[in-house]
């Protein structure tokens, strides 16, 4: 027995052995071709982008200057800033609302295992690649140009961007469940709605609910931003202050968006590993 | 001699590969009867089992439940005959987050097609049906608990529940014990042997191990590349014609 595990436990060595000689010489050389490619990349990345450390340090007195003046933050203001802020939240809740209303048909449709047909599977991964595909920044522009300044425009653009991030995830969610309660429930003699909302529903339901939660979580950073096309909310504040070179109100804006960025990442976090 | 529940009449089947998986496969399964349909991989008892069931269309012969043929049913009429059989497969199939009851209770959906059950709110009046289908099964204590956290044998046990809730006349097991370890498969045996005597069902079960279906069927059906080689009791198969059933099947393996 002893002997038997011996010569196996050698034959092991000596294979690895074996494999690794040529590997690590193999490997090595690929490494370098690697590290090259990688090192050439990185220089013309640099060149086109214009990076200038030495700018970083002759700039440093202008920083310095910008932050004397932007402190303290402006409390004053705070209470007028509370609606944007409030704005702000609401742009990404309703839109992420709105998006998961749309996206959850779409996934239906968009996974392979649920799709009502051919076509069907089709449209609805060619609508959620395209909602995927253009930044909710773009969205946003497109939507103030349409329907006027405001926070509106806001929700429509994280709506229309976040259905295309949510129909892919939800759709991956719902391909990758187990299909058999689907087929035993299909065998008791239910109809085709009734196996959706018995046996998919949920099956799908606290991964759907985890992927809505981060969702909205990223909403609520992107709605912030969205402000600066003239989607209304903090960023528009933000964008205002700016030019008035006002500050001290860009500090205090910048606080609140800290806080709402943080409350809003622990939140979320909170409630995914309750559903967990 | 009683009257048939489930009777399948020289089924053939030939898969669109041309393979021919059923050759003229005749059965019948009476009320309180077990049929254990016994063979190696591939012999076609999951095919044959299919086809009564309605899952798979034969291409020759009929099915008959309650007298009526299923093979020439289609859409509402064929999920209508069908919900007189009940299925149970090697996977309990249980939707873990929800509870063992409502997972029992969804077997009751066939009869109850309207908007309620179709938004996923279950019918409250089975619920006292399904608390017995549990007690049947022996997990009544286990009601509350969510379905993921049953063991395989539970699970089993659970998804049988789950088919005498549908109030079924027969029941098709597909290789129920094939996942179990061996006390798992006894109980679970026992359950389906007590389930035909007690509660008159018929009962079909396909199994791999010829030793259990000597201990519980009352009949044993021997199937051999797509045909029945032997349809009897227990008492009356020699071991020899058992294990012809799998004897060839090693050197046709190997010679492949």
């Amino acid at each position: 027995m002893n002997a038997t595990v011996k010569v196996r436990v050698e034959r092991e060595r000596a294979s690895r052995g074996g494999l690794m000689t040529p590997g690590r010489w193999g490997g090595s050389a690929l490494g370098f071709l690697g590290l090259f490619v990688f090192l050439v990349v990185l220089a013309q990345s640099a060149m086109v982008v214009q990076a200038r450390p030495q700018d970083l340090i002759t700039g440093a007195h202008g920083m310095a200057d910008i932050l004397r003046r932007a402190m303290p933050p402006d409390f004053s203001k705070l209470q007028s800033e509370l609606w944007p802020a409030l704005e702000t939240v609401d742009i990404a809740f309703f839109g992420t609302t709105v998006a998961v209303l749309l996206a959850v048909p779409l996934a239906i449709m968009a996974a392979h295992n649920t799709s009502p047909g051919r076509p069907f599977y089709a449209a609805a991964r060619s609508l959620i690649a395209l909602c995927r595909a253009v930044p909710d920044l773009v969205w946003a522009l497109l939507f103030v140009t349409a329907v006027g300044l405001g926070p509106f425009p806001g929700a429509l653009a994280v709506s229309v961007h976040s259905v295309g991030m949510l129909g892919r995830l939800f759709a991956e969610v719902i391909e990758d469940m187990d299909m058999g309660p689907v087929e035993a429930l299909t065998m008791t003699g239910a109809n085709r709605l009734q196996v959706f909302s018995h046996a998919v529903v949920p099956s799908v339901l606290p991964s759907l609910l985890g992927i809505a939660l981060y969702r909205l979580d990223e909403n609520i950073r992107s709605s912030l931003v969205l402000g600066f096309v003239g989607a209304g909310g903090l960023g528009f504040e933000l964008l205002t202050a700016m030019n008035l070179f006002q500050y001290r109100t860009v500090s205090l804006l910048l606080v609140l968006t800290f806080v709402i960025v943080i409350l809003t990442e622990r939140m979320s976090a909170a409630l995914r590993r309750r559903i967990g | 001699m009683r009257t048939a529940l489930v009777e399948a009449d020289g089924l053939g089947m030939r898969y669109a590969t041309g393979r021919l998986a059923l050759d003229g496969a005749s059965l019948s399964v009476a009320a309180g009867e077990l049929l254990v349909i016994l063979g190696h991989n591939g012999c076609g008892k999951s095919t044959l089992l299919k086809c009564i069931a309605g899952l798979l269309r034969p291409t020759a012969g009929q099915v008959l439940v309650a007298g009526r043929d299923i093979t020439s049913l289609s859409g509402r009429a064929l999920s209508e005959a069908r919900m007189a059989m009940a299925m149970v497969f090697q996977q309990a199939r249980l939707v873990g987050r929800r509870s063992v009851l409502a997972n029992v209770v969804c077997g009751t959906l066939g009869r109850h097609r309207n908007v309620t059950s179709a938004l996923g709110i279950l019918p409250r009046t089975e619920r006292q049906h399904a608390m017995e289908c549990l007690e049947e099964v022996g997990l009544a204590g286990f009601a509350t608990q969510r379905a993921g956290t049953l063991s395989g044998g539970q699970a089993q046990r659970a998804s049988i529940a789950r088919a005498l809730a549908q109030r079924p006349a027969a029941l098709l097991a597909d290789e129920p014990v094939a996942s179990l370890d061996p006390e798992a498969s006894e109980e679970v045996m026992r359950l389906l042997r007590r389930i035909s005597s007690s509660d008159g069902l018929g009962v079909i079960c396909v199994l791999h191990q010829p030793e259990l279906a000597r201990r519980y069927a009352d009949r044993i059906l021997g199937m051999r590349q797509g045909r029945v080689m032997f349809d009897d009791t227990p008492g009356a198969i020699a071991d020899r014609q058992m294990q012809a059933l799998y004897e060839g099947v090693v050197i046709q393996g190997l010679a492949a």
